[in-house]
């Protein structure tokens, strides 16, 4: 049996949306996480997509299963007195709490931080909001698009004259659990040391607000917004060997003039032994694309005779490398461009992203052979590898499974 | 102050760029020493990019100190340059190892190969060490080698074909996305819980967080769907399969707003009420409960008409107003701020403390991302500025390595420590 990182640590969650995955990490490192969770289940056991042909059964919510995984479940209503008393006996013998719910909702069930750290002073508390517990804005209503609007990464996704873009995946509530994993553990550290635990307080639009990259220090610096730039990148023309193009199933990013790994010649050698390069090995494009990196066209912005001369090369250029990439699969120009040190990504699609060949290769899929929902499944492994202490993800609980085993062995 | 939850840990930072570096940073602010190592040799490339801190006469300031772009990712943290492409840079690193807890990196496999920086080389001479790798690919596999960096990795993990609206090519979500919270969160919390483990027992290990296995974990149903269900689910912008109306809506324009004055709120309706509040909040009460609206699966249906409609309710109010009027009727609702919202105009960003100004030597006073988590016993906080570049290569190589002066003389002189 391998030993795991948090084994022995037990966890009461009281979580939806925004702090269910906080408690997956936690679970799947080891430690013993129980989810409480009231009659019928919240938002999240009721979220699409479900499971095919077990739709709007709480336990095939696949929305649930990602961010629930090796946990137990225990349902009880907060409402009842029973219900209430049992969920403070459960918390108290837990060494993380870990809750999502709106600023007050748990104090006024005898649940909230002061309550139960008078009770068990050692108890590492978490609270993860969409706000915080804090400040003017601590009441507010709060559901993912709103962390991701307020955080100040919408401004930066998406074409101007679209709405801002949200980024798929609740990353808000992600963000916010991932902080919340960091700062449970450090406090659990300390209640371990000293015997002394604390609130943990972590605020969605916080959370994700490192994601602005450098707007804020633009601002901070320059009094300048950085705003949305879409496909073009906010470059005013097409530059060879860059950016978003076709391929015969998908598409594949281009970032060949960077740094990193070979330069544009290099994809030309590729396209010659195809017999695709066309007349780039001619004059005026040859000697173009002999220069064309990024250091050079910071040079040439500065020049404008030089620019006046190679910018009407470059549709050329551009429609020359299209056409190269219109005819490969995305896979094989991925996989062949980066074999040729070429920095080419692929836009991955669900379907790629489970025949990943290095996530394949790697074993990385783990199986569920008992599925909430009764059908074996495969499903994403772990965010990453310890050596002595794996994280080891088992199936999510169904609504209630350990109810009677959990409460039964309270004392 | 308060005593900090990771003070007496010492972590030798040898990372670069987002991902890694932000994972020091954290250490650094709940209490760590965390040392920066460092080179000119194979210089981060932040130190060399925008947003530079600019001059009273509106000039860019210049040189590897004053970019605000890697000074937040490092704050509080010592610098040590050291050339690792010699041996006795080799042997230095070695030297500071046996006096770290945590090893960190996001540099890639054949620059670990050719430093002679792989954990059983570490562990040889500190078992107890933490260390923490965290490349693009993994440090095995036929990907191993692979070429990319945050606005590679967004394609790589489906972010981009899953974010945007559909009429759209899967062009990204405009930034380095998942360098910032996704994989230095996800290393943290791995070393955490690996420092638990050496509590208990007195064994380090090796922690490896491939990027792309880190990302994709995080990446909702997407590849669950393809799994279990065999279906292969695209973007579809700002909706969602459980709330209509769910997006952003264009409000008047606010010429305050510096190079982006166009604004918007967004809102979510997760069920009939909400709807209902949501419609009464923007004075449109009526339209909550006619057929086309009422139910979940009629908004959905007509969801074209739906956002046009609640477009022509907004498009003249200020952002902030109907903001307020949403959540004063509890409705998830917010504005699509922009750094100067955040900065300046957010009265609950500021009310809460996040961002914390530090004075710069080089800079001068500049604004960084505060602790994402706020622990109530043992608060971190940033300590001290960013360093300049090798500013506590003395310091490190006498204090933490032990070397004397001359033997460091003789290293400066080698361009060992540079």
């Amino acid at each position: 049996m391998t030993e795991q990182a948090l084994a022995g640590v037990r966890v009461v969650e009281l979580t939806d949306e925004l702090g269910s995955y906080c408690g997956r990490l936690l679970a799947d490192l080891g430690a013993e996480v129980i989810k409480v969770e009231p009659p019928g289940g919240a938002r999240q056991r009721n979220s699409a997509p479900f499971l095919a042909g077990h739709e709007d059964d709480p336990d095939a919510s696949l929305a649930f299963w990602v961010h629930n995984t090796s946990k137990q479940s225990v349902v009880l209503d907060l409402e009842t007195e029973e219900g209430r008393a049992a969920a403070r006996k459960l918390a108290l013998s837990a060494d993380i709490l870990v809750e999502d719910n709106p600023v007050g909702f748990l104090a006024a069930r005898g649940l909230g931080y002061q309550d139960l750290h008078a009770a068990k002073p050692s108890l590492v508390y978490t609270s993860i909001t969409g706000f915080g517990q804090t400040g003017p804005h601590a009441g507010w209503a709060f559901s993912d698009i709103v962390g991701q609007a307020m955080g100040g990464i919408m401004t930066l996704a998406g074409e101007l004259v679209d709405p801002p873009n949200m980024i798929y995946g609740h990353q808000a509530d992600v963000s916010a659990s991932i902080q919340a994993a960091q700062g449970a553990l450090m406090a659990l550290l300390h209640a371990e040391a000293t015997g002394q635990g604390q609130l943990v307080d972590v605020s969605a639009q916080e959370a994700i607000s490192m994601a602005q990259e450098t707007a804020m220090q633009t601002w901070d610096f320059q009094k300048k917004n950085r705003v949305r730039v879409g496909g073009a990148g906010g470059i005013p023309i097409a530059i060879p060997g860059s950016g978003t193009l076709k391929t015969k199933d998908g598409y594949v990013l281009l970032y060949i003039i960077a740094p990193a790994g070979g330069d544009l010649p290099e994809l030309v050698d590729w396209m010659r032994e195809e017999g695709k390069a066309a007349d780039l090995d001619e004059e005026p494009y040859a000697s173009l694309i002999s220069q064309l990196n990024m250091g050079w066209l910071t040079q040439l912005m500065g020049n404008p005779e030089d620019t006046m001369k190679y910018i009407p090369l470059l549709p050329h250029v551009n429609e020359v490398i299209a056409a190269f990439f219109a005819e490969k699969t995305s896979r094989e120009a991925y996989e062949t461009g980066q074999e040729r040190r070429l920095l080419i990504g692929i836009v991955s699609t669900p379907k790629d992203l489970a025949e990943n060949t290095q996530l394949r290769a790697r074993d990385w899929f783990v199986q569920f052979p008992e599925a909430p929902a009764g059908k074996p499944v495969e499903f994403p492994g772990p965010p990453y590898r310890l050596s002595e202490t794996p994280a080891i993800i088992s199936r999510p609980p169904r609504l209630g499974e350990h109810t009677a085993a959990v409460l039964g062995a309270l004392t | 102050m308060a005593k900090r939850p990771l003070e007496g840990i010492r972590v030798a930072d040898f990372s670069w760029f987002g991902a890694g570096p932000i994972a020091g940073n954290t250490l650094s602010t709940y209490g760590a020493e965390v040392i920066r190592v460092e080179s000119e040799t194979k210089i981060d490339a932040l130190r060399r990019v925008h947003p530079f801190a600019m001059n009273p006469d509106g000039t860019f300031k210049g040189g590897y100190n004053v970019s605000g772009y890697f000074n937040n990712f490092n704050a509080g943290k010592l610098s040590l340059q050291l050339n690792l492409n010699t041996e006795k840079g080799q042997e230095i690193a070695y030297r500071l190892l046996e006096k770290c807890d945590i090893f960190l990196t996001n540099f890639t496999p054949r620059v670990i190969d050719k430093w002679n920086l792989h954990y059983h080389q570490i562990a040889a001479v500190n078992p107890r060490i933490i260390a923490a790798y965290a490349p693009m690919q993994g440090m095995e596999g036929p990907h191993r080698d692979y070429l990319g960096f945050g606005a590679v990795l967004t394609p790589v993990t489906g972010i981009s074909e899953m974010s945007g609206f559909p009429n759209r090519p899967p062009f990204g979500v405009g930034t380095n996305y998942p360098d910032y919270v996704i994989n230095p969160g996800h290393t943290v919390t791995a070393m955490m819980a690996a420092l638990r483990y050496r509590n208990r027992t007195g064994k380090g290990q090796c922690i490896e967080l491939p990027q792309l296995e880190s990302v994709v974990n995080t990446l909702g149903t997407a590849v669950v769907e393809r799994l279990a269900n065999g279906t292969s689910p695209t973007r579809t912008g700002n909706r969602s399969l459980n709330a209509a109306p769910h997006g952003a809506f264009r409000c008047a324009d606010d010429p305050d707003s510096v190079d982006s004055p166009d604004r918007w709120v967004v809102l979510a309706c997760r069920d009939d009420a909400e709807w209902q509040r949501a419609a009464g909040a923007l004075g449109h009460p009526e339209a909550a409960t006619g057929p086309k609206f009422a139910t979940f699966a009629a908004r959905k249906q007509n969801e074209d008409e739906l956002e046009s409609l609640i477009n022509s309710w907004t498009k003249d109010l200020k952002a902030e107003d109907a903001c307020a009027a949403l959540q004063a009727a509890g409705v998830p609702a917010g504005v699509v701020q922009n750094s100067q919202d955040l900065l300046d105009r957010d009265e609950h960003m500021r009310s809460r403390g996040y961002y914390q100004y530090v004075e710069h030597p080089e800079a001068g006073r500049e604004a960084h991302d505060g602790p994402a988590f706020v622990l109530s016993e043992t608060p971190g906080y940033i300590a001290a500025p960013a360093p300049l570049m090798g500013e506590h290569t003395m310091d490190v190589c006498e204090r933490i390595i032990g070397l004397n002066m001359d033997e460091v003389a003789d290293l400066l002189a080698e361009g060992v420590l540079l």
